[in-house]
């Protein structure tokens, strides 16, 4: 099925959305392949109308391109998703991601080419390798910050961002606190949120991409995800961080949604993506 | 008109491709890998030859696509004017006008390198 909504064609669309349902590192709780059709099945019941914008999301001119069918050589993969996306950036519209796994945001990253990163995660994804593999969803934060050595037939010559700014982390190996105790990144735990929404002002002109990780939402609001951490953000808090950073962005995506729960998850997901598009347009 | 039909398959970058009915430079070439249904999709990424422009092009593998002729070349500066340069074709010794890319800098007597291409003219820089 088609998000809701999204039905404008792909030649006049102002932002186009595509699923990846990459679903090939989750750690613990598997499902993220179901994540796109999720949170466009989960999305139905939401009003068209946005009071707050006074807009019809259907006025929007966004476009749901379908997915992008994972398959098992995540590097070949990522540089296919990344042309896809591309594809949207090349036509002067935002590419919004529906994960999958968190490892598809560094193929937003890659079409978009932000100078800033800002994620709604638990977990800060500042691994250099989980389990020997560099492309884990526990790492795609670092690959978007650092890029990717071992790459042959680019030279490890991929975009990356200048700065991450990471909403709602409340874990991480010490590997990870030390990465990110680094000047280039910004770790604002759970109870900071709201404030520094509040005291947030742009980038300086900078662009930003915003990858929002169900994860970072309290597990009581979305359980429906691989890897739940207690005390986390509400649905507010991260709707009102959605609504000030996405004018600033030149890519959006919704990722590590699955299928173990009642819809939470993918309602949330699907109704944060609806917040930023409002938001991205309304500043246009 | 110097072109020709090619499935895209037969396709890599750093050859050339009609996009939009402009030659472009392919920089970028994937391909999906289908499951069950669907036919394997192949994702190119180009620039226009002349006109810089990127483009972004989605077709089945076996879909034949144009491909053009690119003539490459080599002329003679004869006399600089301005932005623009009188150029001797050395294979036809015909003379025509062209402007002079702005990070370049001709002088009369120099040989040039150009791509040509249904009277589009562009240096090899």
């Amino acid at each position: 099925m088609r998000f809701p909504g999204a039905n404008a064609d792909r030649d006049e669309a102002a932002y186009v959305l595509t699923g990846a349902p990459l679903d090939a590192t989750t750690t613990f709780q598997p499902g993220t392949r179901f994540g796109p059709e999720r949170v466009r099945k989960f999305a139905a019941t939401y009003d068209d109308y946005d009071r707050r914008t006074d807009s019809f999301f259907s006025d929007l001119r966004v476009h749901d391109a379908g997915d992008v069918p994972a398959w098992d050589a995540l590097d070949e993969y990522l540089d296919h998703l990344t042309a896809e996306l591309r594809a949207a950036v090349i036509d002067d519209a935002v590419p919004f991601l529906l994960g999958g796994e968190h490892t598809v945001t560094w193929a937003g990253v890659r079409a978009s080419d932000p100078d800033v990163l800002v994620t709604v995660d638990a977990h800060l994804d500042l691994r250099d390798a989980y389990d020997g593999n560099p492309l884990s969803h526990a790492c795609v934060v670092r690959r978007c910050l650092d890029g990717y050595e071992s790459d042959e037939s680019s030279g490890g010559d991929h975009p990356t961002v200048d700065e991450v700014v990471v909403l709602g982390a409340r874990t991480g190996s010490p590997e990870e606190w030390e990465r990110a105790d680094a000047p280039d990144v910004t770790v604002v735990a759970p109870e900071d949120v709201t404030d520094w929404v509040r005291e947030f002002d742009g980038f300086g002109g900078r662009e930003a991409y915003l990858s929002i990780d169900i994860d970072g939402a309290d597990p009581g609001f979305a359980p429906g995800t691989g890897t739940m951490e207690p005390f986390g953000l509400s649905p507010r808090e991260i709707r009102d961080a959605v609504r000030a950073v996405a004018p600033h962005c030149v890519g959006i995506d919704a990722v590590e949604v699955n299928d173990r729960d009642d819809g939470q998850a993918a309602a949330l997901a699907g109704k944060l993506l609806r917040e930023a598009v409002y938001s991205h347009a309304d500043a246009r | 008109m110097p072109r020709e039909q090619k499935q895209v398959r037969e396709l890599q970058e750093g050859s050339y491709v009609m996009m939009e009915d402009s030659p472009c430079k392919i920089n970028a070439y994937s391909t999906a890998k289908p499951g069950k249904h669907g036919s394997a999709k192949a994702r190119i990424e180009g620039k226009g030859v002349f006109d810089d422009k990127k483009r972004s092009l989605s077709q089945p593998v076996d879909a034949k696509v144009w491909v053009p002729i690119i003539q490459r070349k080599q002329g003679q500066v004869v006399s600089v004017s301005g932005n623009d340069a009188q150029v001797m074709d050395l294979d036809t010794y015909e003379t025509f006008t062209m402007r002079v890319p702005e990070d370049e800098d001709f002088t009369p007597d120099q040989n040039i390198e150009y791509l040509e291409y249904e009277g589009q003219r562009k240096v090899v820089g």
